[in-house]
């Protein structure tokens, strides 16, 4: 194994904060706007898309020698959409009312970015173990983003969190947070927030010479 | 309009009337799926192009009609597939069960392999896509570049299949070929009209003072959830159309 | 795609893609013949459990699913409901239409003689959040129990002084619009078949009676 490649504990801390598949990367968009208007969807979601990153990370790095270089995208998309059709299921037939309210925003898991382009950049070039930790790193980074969306939509639009109310009873309810129109504005801000926090440490770097 | 009423049970009145509603019904889905449900700023798929590749009307607007042009294909050859093999009480896997001597009244379901047939034919139509620009239309291929092959993860493609798949599974009313299309279509214009709109305004805000966070994806998102507002003054609209052309059609 | 054929052939090239194919396969055949059980049920309880909610007495456990024809042509399927005695207790008709925003699903309960609405319950709504979305909470839905089934009900947004009058939802009068006027449809379309006066329905092919084994 050449050893300029990352770790598995570099990879796993990677995909949290620092590669975070959303904020940093701005891959798989489509799933965090969509499901993110309560955090029992979310949190659904980002199981579901952990299941399908981790079985095809482990997947592909174990045939990782036997892939012909252009006829690699099909197999990792024959893996994927294999493993998110097991997912689906599973889901219909376990919490079939979340199934329902997730809809097709679980097979689109086969179409999101952030899974096909683990798949090129790490499995097919590291072993299952290093695999595994990458998966476990960008899945717990992905829900930690839909988290975030999912509380402040969540909170703003209904007054609950996972379904307790938290806020209370006189709350309006700001019915624009659980629309479309919130899910975009929301994800807009925390974009600028995250963005802001990180070139605000890259100055603090600049300045103190590597002060935190 | 000069017609005599059509009366309940006439043959050519009620072939008529059928007609009209198979007519409102194809204009309803495509209106919605267009402008009340647009995919992008309704339904939250396609947005990686849709933040990626609008930054200049041109280019947006030429994405949106590869497209359109790929989601209309796909629908095309997922809706073949699902009608004869796929959905439950096809015609085809029922067909070889019999004549392997299996038992007619067991069901057989193949569903389970819709999401992998669809995304190899939607891989596939962007391979024929990109096969064709490139043979008969070689500057816009170039213009194109990397994006062409990216459609495949286009998450509305494969969006619109799952839609028609949705509307394939009672077996008493199955989408036909037509109905499939009118939703590939209007919201494969939906999604050309939305992104061409925010490359508009983006080419605008390139003359803004955008906040330092906020340039590039955070200001592209807060437009976009301006428009999903305003596109969410659609709402109700297919109520108003339906009725419109109930009185127009009969 | 380069247009010489790779080295070795075709099929040197695919033969990963084709093993991965047959084993994928087999692995997805085994993940439905384990869980296509569980999944039919999940979907039948969305609408049998709802049952005894929608016809009171009725059992879940006897009740029958036919599909009848209704006035407009088209096949519906729809639910004859017993008690666990056996007696006929009244109907479930599905029913669905354009809402608010999109599309409502619902199921109404009818009385044994087709004349009286027993019950509502929405199976699938995309109404505003905080407003519309109200016809699901049973306050709006225990409007509609007891009303006669043979005239359209209306909706209005005072107090309702005819019987076949519903009281709106406040700040979502077409929400609640559309919820009567998708219940009058559904009870125009069927009324023949189900045989308004009998319990002997029309024109009605029987599905097999379903063996419940909850």
């Amino acid at each position: 194994m050449p050893s300029d490649q990352p770790t598995a504990l570099e990879r796993f801390i990677n995909g949290i904060l620092p590669e975070n598949p959303i904020y940093r990367q701005l891959l798989g968009m489509c799933p965090v706007l969509a499901v993110t208007n309560g955090m029992k969807p979310a949190m659904t979601m980002a199981a579901a898309t952990a299941f399908v990153l981790i079985c095809a990370n482990v997947m592909v790095s174990l045939i990782r020698g036997l892939l012909k270089p252009h006829l690699r995208i099909l197999v990792f998309t024959l893996t994927i959409a294999t493993f998110v059709t097991i997912a689906d299921r599973l889901l219909a037939a376990y919490v079939y009312d979340m199934s329902k309210q997730l809809g097709p925003y679980v097979p689109l898991i086969i179409v999101n970015c952030i899974i096909i382009s683990r798949c090129e950049i790490c499995a097919s070039k590291q072993g299952a173990g290093v695999a595994i930790a990458d998966a476990f790193g960008m899945s717990l980074g992905f829900a930690l983003a839909l988290a975030s969306i999912a509380t402040v939509r969540e909170i703003l639009g209904s007054g609950t969190w996972l379904g307790l109310p938290v806020l209370p009873a006189g709350w309006p309810g700001w019915g624009i947070m659980v629309l479309p129109p919130g899910a975009f504005l929301t994800l807009g801000l925390l974009l600028g927030m995250a963005e802001w926090a990180s070139q605000r440490r890259a100055a603090v770097k600049r300045q103190g010479g590597g002060t935190r | 309009m000069g017609e005599p009423e059509a009366g309940g049970g006439e043959a050519p009145g009620r072939g008529h009337a059928l007609a009209m509603d198979t007519l409102a019904t194809l204009i309803l889905i495509f209106v919605g799926a267009a402008l009340i449900n647009n995919f992008v700023l309704h339904y939250f798929v396609g947005i990686c192009p849709f933040l990626g590749v609008s930054r200049r009307v041109d280019t947006a607007f030429g994405m949106g009609c590869a497209v359109t042009f790929v989601i209309s294909i796909a629908a095309l050859l997922n809706w073949t597939f699902t009608y004869f093999v796929l959905r439950p009480g096809a015609p085809l896997p029922a067909w070889v069960w019999a004549a392997a001597g299996g038992d007619p009244a067991t069901q057989v379901d193949l569903s389970v392999l819709s999401y992998i047939i669809y995304i190899f034919v939607i891989a596939s139509s962007v391979q024929l896509v990109e096969m064709y620009v490139r043979k008969f239309f070689p500057p816009l291929y170039r213009s194109f570049g990397v994006y062409l092959p990216l459609i495949t993860t286009n998450c509305a493609i494969l969006f619109a299949c799952l839609e028609i798949m949705k509307h394939m599974q009672d077996p008493t009313k199955v989408w036909g070929l037509h109905e499939a299309l009118a939703l590939a279509v209007g919201g494969g214009i939906g999604f050309t009209l939305a992104i061409s709109l925010m490359a508009g305004i983006r080419e605008e805000l390139d003359l803004c003072e955008v906040p330092r966070p906020l340039k590039g994806a955070g200001i592209a998102l807060i437009v976009a959830g301006i428009m999903a507002m305003a596109f969410m003054g659609f709402t109700g609209v297919d109520k108003g159309v339906h009725a419109a052309l109930s009185a127009l059609l009969r | 795609m380069s247009a010489a054929p790779p080295r070795g052939g075709y099929l040197k090239q695919a033969w990963l893609v084709i093993v991965l194919s047959l084993v994928y396969g087999g692995g997805l055949a085994a993940v439905q013949t384990t869980l296509s059980g569980r999944i039919a049920d999940n979907r039948r309880a969305e609408t049998y459990d709802v049952i005894p909610e929608l016809v009171p007495g009725g059992d879940k456990g006897k009740t029958e699913e036919l599909l009848v024809q209704g006035a407009d042509g088209k096949d519906v399927r729809l639910y004859q409901v017993f008690a666990a005695d056996g007696s006929h207790r009244g109907w479930v008709l599905p029913a669905g239409g354009q809402g608010f925003a999109d599309r409502i699903d619902l199921l109404v309960g009818l009385s044994a003689d087709g004349a009286t609405i027993t019950g509502l319950y929405v199976l699938a709504q995309k109404e505003t959040p905080g407003l519309g979305d109200y016809i699901t909470g049973e306050d709006f839905r225990r409007r509609f129990a007891g009303r006669p089934a043979g005239e359209p009900l209306v909706v209005v947004k005072s107090d309702p002084r005819a019987d076949n009058e519903i009281r709106a939802l406040s700040g979502a009068t077409i929400s609640s619009e559309s919820v009567a006027a998708i219940v009058n449809a559904a009870l125009a379309n069927l009324r023949e078949a189900i045989g308004a006066g009998g319990d002997s329905p029309q024109g009605v092919q029987e599905t097999a009676p379903r063996q419940q084994a909850h």
